[in-house]
């Protein structure tokens, strides 16, 4: 049998351990303080984050990134799926401008067809006194009514694919 | 996050292709063997120029292979352009690892913090 989570093709899976108890690393997630301090890419700061941790709440977050030619300021709202304190945390994530209004893959210079919407779902386990978090983030095509179904289509293809190497 | 990197043309296609539930029933049917127009039709409440529209696209998107045999002219599923799929989701990672060290960092900042408050 084939581990699920390695079988999704189009998502990245990343496994962290943290010398934290779950409950500071749901914190990390779900308080704007904490999460500013944390996330992002090498260089990047998030002066602004909004979050209304519960199912159907909104995030909108800015990130900020000196660029040669000044600096850039870059919007992502989405929604959030799945809240289950200290276990599990799905939400959405799309480009945006600072109201949350969503631009497309396309407004926003990239090649049509190019998710607009990908979803991240982090899992917590208590590991000793540490925390074993597992990240999923998953590109989801634009006209995809939910993950759900792109995933297992994802997995069997990929399941395929492996069989054949 | 952003990806590190913008990808091409073909990874479009891919994408296009596979934003259709029944194009994605259609690829994980032929995950299981190859099969012809009709056997690929037969789940679906659809007319076969229908069916056939969409296997088009995804010939199109390189997804599928259409066999040489005269009559049947059977489908088959072409993974590669999956890998190119995946391979889009991996540009996460490394945005992804440099926020886990960071967040790594501010732990040890907090804790550090927590213990000084303590020991005064």
């Amino acid at each position: 049998m084939m581990d699920i989570r390695s079988s999704q093709g189009a998502a990245v899976v990343i496994e962290h351990r943290f010398d934290a108890p779950v409950e500071v690393i749901w914190q990390m997630w779900t308080d704007p303080d904490h999460f500013r301090a944390w996330y992002g890419p090498e260089g990047a700061s998030i002066p602004t984050a909004k979050m209304d941790v519960r199912v159907g709440g909104s995030r909108l977050v800015c990130m900020e990134v000196q660029t040669p030619s000044g600096l850039m300021q870059m919007w992502f709202t989405g929604a959030y799926l799945e809240v289950v304190e200290n276990q599990r945390l799905v939400y959405t994530e799309s480009m945006s401008d600072e109201n949350g209004s969503v631009k497309s893959a396309a407004d926003m210079g990239m090649p049509e067809g190019h998710p607009t919407t990908t979803e991240v779902r982090v899992e917590l386990d208590a590991v000793g006194a540490g925390t074993r978090m597992i990240l999923t983030h998953t590109g989801i095509p634009e006209d995809s009514p939910g993950a759900a179904g792109w995933r297992m289509a994802i997995a069997k293809l990929t399941d395929y694919l492996k069989a054949r190497q | 996050m952003m990806p590190t990197a913008v990808d091409d043309d073909l990874l479009n296609e891919t994408f296009a292709a596979l934003a259709s539930s029944t194009r994605r029933a259609i690829l994980a049917r032929l995950a299981k063997g190859a099969a012809t127009v009709n056997e690929l039709a037969e789940p679906f409440d659809m007319t076969l120029p229908t069916i056939s529209k969409h296997i088009k696209v995804l010939e199109r998107a390189g997804l599928v292979i259409r066999g040489q045999q005269a009559q049947y002219r059977p489908c088959e599923l072409n993974a590669k352009p999956l890998k190119r799929v995946s391979s889009w989701a991996e540009q996460y990672r490394p945005v992804w690892e440099a926020s886990f060290s960071r967040m790594d960092e501010y732990l040890r900042q907090l804790q550090s913090k927590t213990r000084d408050g303590r020991s005064r």
